[in-house]
């Protein structure tokens, strides 16, 4: 019994040795891609990882402005046509020419309905995508629509794959004409991918792509520390990244992100209808503190939806830390000082992140200074989108993930997009906010050309920022930890992989 | 034998009629996951009534079941359905790898830990043993996985953090796994060897002159045997839950693995086979246990 344990000891530490060097990439990662078909991809690794084997047309640069992608050029003919002119020689991984009938393809299978897509109506307003040559295409609109160029950075399909049934392969074998083409994915938690000769920017300098899920936070850290990682992108919480910086093998690259950290408020009924209790919250809270303490840096204070960096974004006044204000405008608002008693109580709802709950604790400690007792509740995050769909919070510290199309803001503060009892999946205006005159400049910045429309969102911007239907928190940056072995990656305010194809891995 | 299975039978149709009623009651809506929050209400309605959400839960439980029997069942999210049982069949060896090898830890440490305490009852080795024992039974896996990282895989650099490449990328996470079980088993065979050495048979042997060692161990262990198996077989079910948390932290691709990724995404039909599956190996493993007390031990056989 001992002698066959101790022979099995043996057996077990002659397993254990130092492992060897490898070859490639690895790109870690905290979920799996839901599709590698960037039409039915929803998880933001699903998008990137489908962007990276197949581009669209264009995409965005840091300033979330539309660039070129396989497009060369595009130019708005009219109000109602765009057209776009593609770069010399596209090929496809499957050795196929991409021409515009590959994108008219493309846009055909996803109106007719036949690729099932839940990015589909968003194609909506367009009536037509002509081929007007092989390298030239029109995309002719119902109606004059400017949001719809943010909107084509879709990825472009072999025609084979552009209708049923060849677009189901899609899915699991996707095929593009990325900078790197998929290989195979063993399994859930697996994708290989390798560099695509002719990838219209050149072969990228990696030999190949491993990319892996691995779940659980602490074991990407320890990766990353092994060195078996070589990219993590946005999947390390502030807390750690100290310690990331201090290994010499590893580096930590951050942009300011795209993403938007805000408190809704409901402004319905109860007392942050009125909105100067809206803006006593704002004034109460010391934002900048926050986003020292809790990211280390790797945030910045928001004044508004829009990231400083942004086409669109207007300077705003946004929240500063003013204690005597907030205690003027409670008592105006018919809140007064009540010694110990505090001047109002509101209920905070945040999801059960540890890293979020406690961020709604610190919230709890500032207004507390100001006289407001707040109820931090930590919800299941299917519950707490529920009770935000139905009106039923007071205030709630949520995030956009991804502000890139400043129609958004439509969506989120235009009173039509106001869920209501009858329909709770009305649209994206939870506290049910409403400003006739922010709903005009909205409904026409949509309907505007660029210059137009950065003039009506600043009016809009400046609008919102007074009636405070959120409080601006932050933008997180985009975070992206290196090993030693990735040369030349920087990372983009989206989140994006693409740099990927300018990167260089280092060999022994 | 015809009465075991019986029960069996009504574990199994147990847990999937629990498991389909906690997925009723669960907020979240699959169909939001699947469209996005912005997709409109008609085609919302539609796609529910295509996945046959629409219906009462005892009813989609109903079609899931004639389903899975025939093989036919795919993941609940369209547009591109996959079959599930594959999936599943890819999974659960590497599940059972994982916990056969947690188990065999547990063994190789508790058995001769328990042993010894016992021979040794009262002394300094009886108190360390035990003191393992408290300790292996306290430490969580989640913190108890990546302290056996750093040591093993970063500062000693032996062996690799996670992934299920290959036997070596084994050895931590079955460690992790065993360790509970490991701690509760030598105080079961701690208690149970002290019970047997009391035994008359026992007593018989060592006046008959045997060496201490042959007592202890074809007399005196083999007798004790009986309890330490029934807790193996009980405490395997706890392997499998055990088994979830143990597989994130090394990303190990099990039953684990699948069946958070299938909440996360409320893929129904994943979750209830996963638990069906897990279900149906806590009663394999149980009915085993049955039969081997008659190997271990005759006095069962004749009974």
């Amino acid at each position: 019994m001992l002698r066959r344990a101790a022979l099995l000891a043996i057996l077990v530490l002659a397993a254990c040795r130092p492992e060897g060097p490898r070859q490639g990439i690895t790109v870690v990662m905290e979920s799996s891609p839901d599709s590698l078909d960037d039409r039915l991809a929803l998880t933001a690794n699903g998008q990137r990882l489908a962007q990276l084997i197949a581009p669209g047309l264009i995409t965005f640069n840091d300033e979330s402005e539309v660039v070129p992608a396989l497009a060369e050029s595009f130019q708005q003919l009219d109000e109602r046509t765009v057209e776009f002119t593609l770069r010399p020689g596209l090929t496809f991984h499957d050795g196929t020419k991409l021409t515009s009938a590959s994108v008219v393809a493309t846009f055909e299978g996803l109106l007719s309905g036949e690729v099932k897509s839940p990015k589909a109506d968003k194609f909506e307003p367009i009536e037509k995508v002509e081929a007007v040559d092989a390298r030239t295409l029109r995309f002719h609109l119902k109606r004059a629509y400017a949001p719809i160029l943010a909107e084509l950075s879709i990825s472009i399909v072999p025609e084979s794959r552009a209708r049923m049934p060849g677009a189901r392969a899609q899915d699991r074998t996707p095929i593009g004409a990325g900078p790197f083409r998929f290989v195979s994915q063993p399994d859930d938690e697996h994708v290989e991918l390798a560099p695509f000769d002719g990838y219209y920017g050149g072969k990228p300098d990696i030999s190949a792509l491993h990319v892996r899920v691995v779940r659980d936070e602490t074991t990407r850290v320890l990766e990353l520390l092994k060195g078996r990682a070589d990219l993590v992108v946005n999947a390390t919480s502030p807390a750690v990244i100290p310690m990331l910086e201090k290994d010499p093998h590893l580096k930590v690259l951050s942009k300011p992100g795209t993403g938007y950290a805000y408190l809704a408020f409901n402004t319905r009924s109860g007392p942050t209808a009125d909105a100067r209790v809206r803006q006593a919250v704002c004034h109460a809270l010391g934002v900048e503190a926050i986003v020292d303490f809790k990211f280390h840096g790797l945030a910045t204070p928001a004044t508004g939806m829009l990231p400083k960096n942004h086409w669109a974004y207007q300077p705003t006044p946004g929240c500063t830390r003013d204690l005597e204000r907030t205690a003027r405008l409670l008592d105006e608002a018919g809140y007064p000082a009540r010694g110990k008693e505090p001047r109002l109580t509101l209920t905070l709802r945040t999801s059960t992140d540890r890293f979020r709950r406690s961020i709604g604790l610190v919230f709890k400690q500032e207004l507390a200074k100001a006289g407001i007792d707040v109820e931090v509740r930590s919800l299941e995050f299917g519950t707490l989108m529920n009770d935000m769909r139905h009106g039923n919070f007071e205030l709630a510290a949520l995030k956009w993930s991804a502000v890139i199309e400043p129609d958004l803001l439509r969506q989120v503060f235009s009173s039509q997009f106001a869920p209501t009892k009858e329909n709770a999946f009305g649209g994206l205006n939870r506290g049910a906010y409403k400003n006739p005159e922010v709903d005009r400049l909205l409904a026409d910045a949509a309907l505007s050309t660029r210059e137009e429309r950065k003039a009506l969102y600043a009016k809009a911007q400046e609008l919102i920022d007074n009636d405070m239907p959120y409080v601006p928190l932050w933008h997180e940056s985009t975070v992206a930890v290196t090993s030693d072995r990735l040369r030349g990656f920087s990372p983009s305010a989206h989140g994006f992989f693409t740099s990927l194809a300018q990167a260089h891995e280092v060999r022994p | 034998m015809m009465r075991r299975l019986g029960s069996a039978a009504l574990a199994l149709v147990g847990a999937l009629l629990l498991v389909s009623l906690f997925l009723e009651l669960v907020p979240g809506d699959p169909i939001e996951v699947m469209l996005g929050e912005q997709a409109a209400t008609v085609d919302r309605e539609a796609m529910r009534r295509a996945v046959g959400l629409d219906k009462p839960w005892y009813e989609q439980t109903w079609v899931f079941t004639q389903q899975l029997a025939t093989g036919e069942l795919r993941t609940s999210l369209p547009p591109f359905q996959r079959k599930v049982v594959p999936q599943l069949s890819a999974a659960l060896p590497n599940t059972l790898i994982l916990a056969g090898a947690s188990m065999l830890v547990a063994i190789l440490i508790a058995l001769p830990l328990g042993v010894a305490a016992a021979a040794r009852k009262g002394t300094g080795v009886d108190h360390a043993a035990m003191g393992v024992a408290v300790a292996g039974v306290a430490l969580p896996r989640f913190w108890l996985g990546p302290m056996l990282i750093i040591l093993f895989a970063i500062k000693l650099d032996w062996l690799p953090v996670s992934g299920a490449e290959s036997f070596r990328h084994l050895i931590l996470p079955a460690v992790t796994l065993g360790t509970a079980l490991a701690a509760f088993l030598s105080r079961i065979t701690r208690a149970s060897m002290l019970e047997t050495m009391r035994e008359e048979f026992v007593i018989v042997a060592k006046a008959k002159g045997l060496s201490p060692q042959v007592v202890l161990w074809k007399h005196a262990f083999r007798n004790a045997l009986l309890p330490i198996v029934t807790v193996l077989g009980l405490e395997f079910g706890a392997l499998l839950g055990g088994a979830i948390v143990t597989e994130k932290v090394f990303a190990w691709p099990g039953m684990g693995t699948l069946l958070l990724t299938a909440i996360e995404k409320r893929d129904y039909n994943t979750v209830r086979a996963t638990v069906l599956v897990f279900t149906l190996c806590y009663v394999v493993v149980n009915t085993l246990t049955d039969v081997t007390y008659a190997l271990v031990d005759p006095r069962v056989r004749k009974r």
